[in-house]
Formats: C-alpha cells, structure tokens, sequence
C-alpha cells in the first residue's frame, strides 16, 4: 500500500489546508497549554508516545509530542491520516494484525509501534486538521478504557479550543495590526503632504522665479519668497487679487483679460507685461500659468510663475537695433553702388543707356530689400503689411499718369514674400515694367496693365496683361535681355513657369509660381512644425 | 529755375554723384556737408534755397533735427533723402517730405522742382513719384 489517503475523502483537501494554515500554528514553537495535554494524555492511557498532529500537504507535524523527539514525519508512515477518514477516531489495538499497516517501516521496523489510539481535530465546521493520538509499542488488544477513550476525547476538544483561541487572538491581532499600519498609512500620507508641501515651499523659494497659486476662481492665496523679494510688499499684501496693482497701468487691462480668458477656459496662461520692482522701476516680466485638475478634469489649483526678461528683452532690443543698422548699411550700399555706377558713366557718354537701364535694376532690387529686411514699427516702409501688392504698387509708382494715378492695376489675392523671393520678384516686374514702357502699353498714353494675382490651391498665378498699346505683330525675333533676366527669375530661382502670349491688342505674360515659392523659409518653418 | 542747394550727405560717392546731377539741371551747389555742425556753418555763410538732408550723417542720425532746425529757423527749403524713409515717417516740422534712397535723376529732378515751386509759392498739381510728403 503506497498511499494511505487514496481513498475518496468527504472534504476538499485544499480548503481542509487553507483552513489548517488558517490556526497559523504550523512550525511555531512548543507551547505549554499543548505539553501538558500530551503529558497528561500520556500517563492516563499509559503510553510511551503522545502527540498532536496536524496532517499538512506531505508530512504530519507535531504541535506537541512526547516519546517521539520528532516535530514531523512524512505523511506515508502516518497512523492519524487514517484517522481523517473516521468521523470519531481509529483504534488499532495491533498494527501487525492490520491489513492498512503492512509495510509501514514505523511498525515492522524501529521503533516497532504496535498500538494506536487517536482522537479527530475538527474544525467548528468540521474539517479534520489532525488527531490528539497516542502509541504504544505494545500491543492492546482490549484497546482503550472508557475513562481513557473519555479523557483523549475531552483532552481533543480541548487541544482543539487552544486553537480556535490562538486563531481568534491572531485574527485580532491581525485586525489590530491592519488597523495600526492603517492608521501608520494615514499618518504616513498626512507626513507626506506635510512633507511635499515643505518641499514644494522650498522648491518654489529657491527658484529663481516668481512661483504663485490660486484658488479655482483665481484667488491668489500663495506667493513664494521671490515675489516679496521682487516687489518688496509686504507678505500677504497681495493676496485676492492685488496682485493687478503690481503691474505697470498700461498693462492692467490686458493682463486681466487674458488671466480673466484662462480662468473662464482653462487654457494656459502666457503673457509679458511690465511688473513693478521694489526700486519703483517697471521690469518686463514673462507671466505664466497652468491649471491643475482632479480625475474628473475639475480645475482644483492655478500654478503660476513670473519670470524677469528684462535682460532678455534688452538684448533682444539691442539685438533688433543691430539688425536695423546692418539692414541700414545695406541699404546705404545700393546707394553708393548705384551712385558710382553713374559716376562711371559720366566718363562714358555712350554708356548712358547701359547705366541707366543697370540703376534702375538695382533700386528695384533695393525697394524690395526694403520691404523684407528686419523692421521696427517706425522703419517700416509704409503703413500696414509689407505684402506682394504694396511692393508692387511702390514698385510701378514710377509709371504712374500725369496726375498721378497708376497705370499698372495690381487686384486678386494678396500675398507675403521673404528675402529669398525679394530679388526675382523684384528682377521679374522691374523688367516687365521697363519693357512695357519702352515696347508696349505703358510706352502709349493711354495704355495701362492689369496685373491679377491669384492663388489657385497650391499654386500662385500671376496674370500681366498690357491693353491700349501699339499693336503687335508678333513675337519678337530676338529676346532681349531683360526678357532672359525676367525668365530666369521666374524659371531658375522661384521654380515656376513663365509665358508669353503675344496677342495682337497686347502682351499677356501668365507667371506660374508654386503657393510656397515667395515665402519658401516660411513654409519650411510649417513643415517642420 | 536755378536754385542754391546744400547737400547733407556722409557718403562721398552719393554726394559728388549728386552734386553731378544737380548741376546738370542748372543749379548751384553751395557746398556738401557731413555733419550737421558744417551744414550749419555752410547755412549760416551762404543764401540757401533748398537743402537736401540724408538723416544718418557722420556724427550720428543728427539729420532729422538738422532739417527741422533749417526749415523753422533759417528759411531753408528741406527735402530728406534716406535709405531710412520710416524714420521720418511721422513728419518732419518745416520739411516738405522724403526722397526714398537709392533714386534716380529723374526723381531728383522732380523732387527738386516740386520743393522748389512749393517755395516760390507756385502752383502744384500732384507729388512726383518717389517723393512721400509730410502732412
């Protein structure tokens, strides 16, 4: 026989386990209260072995034990697993004469045990944990008296009170544990916010910004140090919403708008503004702020800061100063090179028309550097926009009528151009213009042109179309260079399309540019974003 | 019309080049200047008609005050001529208006005419290309 519980069992073996581990005694130490058990089970059924014994998955392990000087032994050898089969408790007056021991090295070896007597330990709801037994190696064939078999029955419902007390003490003590490390918890997150928030009034102290916060209506509450520093109030002073007082009058109004925008929406909050320092000057400081929000997406707390950019917007000033002087001195260059240029040509009389023709070129050039080089508000060439259309109207103003209205109408869409596109912009319509006012409608009094700009989804057209003028017969035979400078500036540098329709009641010119090709940075700039 | 014209300009090259354009139209160039301190001494020796004024001259953009400072208190016609117009763009008291740089003969020669029929009190009908006025 190798397996001694092989026979089907009226419980479930893993919850008889977990009820077991349940007492939490397995491998505590010995314990008085169970000692004296066995010892007293011992002397009233007079024999040499008595234990308690808890059957665990693959051993039997002993709570208590006299005779045996083991804690455990392994499960096959057990008599008690035997025992769990029988609702009250087993007898084998002699384990020789027992078909169930056969085999067992315990009986047939050392230390030869031959009688048995054990008692269930049941839980309340009773599932066997283990026996109260006691062994002899000799044989008892009238088995136990009925005061012995009363007293391992009484003394087993006592081992098994022992338990449910232990369980009930540690069940409670458990509890309590859970309660203290529960209390322990809260205290621990109380600390910890205490400690977060010291740590937040350090962090926000030691920052070289300005750190406030508000309540979700925008009520200041907290300002850090720097603040106080900064504006030298006194603490407190600029709770609520005093703050509005700090900043420089011409600003009150807008920096509450935008605060009052981010409090109504919850956008961040981002503007500069002029903030009063404790010397009595206004500093240009950099306002931002964020919303903090709960799972729900409730706003519960505005974090702010203030960060000084006065040395920032000093620089970037002087940065802008340096821009326009160098802008200046390029423009300043145009000058000089067209002045030498007529200079030269005072020597030459026969290169009047060369030099005249190549000045013009270049104060093209330069008007259009005008319009994109670095401005301030007060260099900018004219009021408004530098777009395509007040280029090109500067541009033609030249050509205007004896009264002064322009001949060359520009109408359509309007558009911006970059230092890139300056030139053969510029090139383009200068050599349109002069061609128009030697050979074609502007050349005739009452000729004029209507230049139509459009943008048609990725493309830019331009439309030049000269009316009034001397009637062509037909395309010139020899392109001149002014035409070469007008197609290469279309072809070669703004990668578009250039061409001439040469209509008998005018020149037509159709410019087809990609949308992108006057500002080509910008549109690099919106790739990459 | 021959007019007496100061020219106010720190670049040698534009100034002679001037200088060349104006005399070709007939006028008389009292002298050229570089800074405002000897286009005042140059005003205050000489009958001035028309002053053409560059506003960043040698000693700094001391040009805009210069104009004022001829036009309020010496009789002098002024017309600026910058690389700059938007300096200027808010008016200059006493100046008729801005000649925008690099220009041309033609332009000059339009320009000088309409500043110099503005101060004989002749009639004018409209500014010449180029030439933005001060209101």
């Amino acid at each position: 026989m190798t397996d001694p519980i092989a026979e089907p069992a009226r419980w479930d073996e893993s919850e008889r386990l977990a009820a077991l581990r349940d007492y939490g005694i397995l491998d505590t130490a010995r314990e008085a209260a169970f000692d004296d058990v066995v010892a007293l089970i011992a002397r009233i059924c007079e024999t040499p072995i008595a234990v308690v014994n808890l059957i665990d998955s693959g051993r039997q392990w002993f709570k208590a034990e006299v005779g045996l000087g083991v804690r455990e032994t392994p499960l096959a050898t057990s008599f008690c697993a035997h025992a769990l089969l029988n609702e009250d408790g087993l007898v084998v007056p002699d384990a020789t004469k027992d078909a169930r021991f056969d085999g067992n090295p315990l009986v047939h070896e050392a230390p030869g045990l031959r009688f048995y007597a054990g008692r269930l330990l049941k839980t309340p709801s009773g599932l066997p944990l283990g026996t109260l037994c006691v062994l002899d190696t000799q044989p008892r064939p009238e088995g136990l008296t009925e005061l012995q078999e009363t007293a391992l029955k009484t003394l087993a419902g006592q081992v098994m009170s022992q338990m449910e007390l232990r369980r009930a003490l540690r069940q409670r003590d458990e509890g309590r544990d859970a309660l203290e490390r529960a209390l322990e918890a809260s205290d621990d997150v109380a600390a910890r916010l205490r400690a977060s928030e010291a740590q937040f009034r350090v962090l926000a102290d030691a920052m070289p910004q300005m750190v406030w916060s508000t309540r979700p209506d925008g009520f200041h509450d907290y300002y850090n140090a720097r603040w106080y520093e900064f504006t030298g109030v006194p603490a407190g002073s600029t709770d609520g919403e005093g703050w509005n007082d700090m900043f420089h009058p011409d600003d009150q109004q807008r920096a509450w708008a935008r605060w009052s925008r981010s409090l109504e929406t919850g956008e961040p909050y981002e503007i500069e503004y002029r903030l009063k320092h404790h010397s009595g000057v206004y500093r240009w400081t950099l306002g931002r702020a964020v919303a903090i929000r709960n799972e729900d997406g409730e706003i519960t707390r505005w974090f702010g800061t203030c960060t000084d950019i006065d040395e920032l917007k000093r620089l970037e000033q002087g940065r802008e100063l340096v821009s326009q002087e160098l802008s200046h001195r390029i423009k300043n260059i145009f000058a000089v090179v067209t002045a030498l240029v007529a200079l030269s040509a005072r020597q030459y009389p026969e290169a009047r028309a060369f030099a005249s023709s190549l000045r013009t070129r270049i104060a093209a050039l330069a008007r259009a550097h005008e319009f994109v080089r670095p401005h301030t508000e007060a260099s900018q060439p004219t009021v408004g926009a530098t777009t395509l259309h007040t280029f090109l109207a500067d541009l033609f103003r030249a050509y205007s009528d004896d009264t002064g209205a322009p001949r060359v109408h520009i109408s359509g869409d309007d558009a911006v151009f970059d230092d890139q596109a300056a030139t053969s912009v510029a090139l383009l319509f200068h050599e349109l213009a002069t061609n128009a006012a030697k050979y074609g409608a502007l050349a005739a009094t009452a000729g004029r042109v209507e230049l139509i700009t459009r943008r048609d989804e990725d493309r830019f057209v331009l439309t030049w179309t000269e009316i009034g003028g001397p009637k062509i017969e037909g395309p010139p035979e020899r392109q001149g260079f002014g035409s070469s400078l007008a197609s290469l500036s279309v072809e070669g540098q703004l990668g578009g399309r250039l061409q001439r329709e040469w209509a008998a009641d005018g020149l037509r010119i159709v410019v087809d540019l990609p949308a992108t090709a006057l500002s080509r940075r910008r549109a690099a700039e919106r790739d990459r974003l | 019309m021959t007019a007496r014209i100061l020219i106010i300009e720190d670049e040698a090259l534009v100034a002679m080049e001037l200088r060349f354009v104006l005399e070709d139209l007939g006028h008389k160039v009292v002298g050229v200047a570089s800074t405002s301190k000897s286009a005042q001494n140059l005003a205050r020796e000489n009958e001035v008609d028309l002053a053409l004024v560059d506003i960043h001259l040698s000693d700094g953009p001391t040009g805009i005050s210069l104009g004022r400072e001829l036009g309020q208190e010496m009789g002098v016609t002024v017309l600026f001529m910058t690389a700059n117009p938007g300096m200027v763009r808010d008016g200059v008291a006493g100046a008729i208006g801005v000649l925008s740089k690099p220009t041309d003969e033609q332009a000059v020669q339009t320009a000088v005419d309409y500043a110099l029929r503005r101060r004989t009190g002749q009639p004018v009908q409209y500014a010449p290309p180029g030439l933005q006025l001060f209101a």
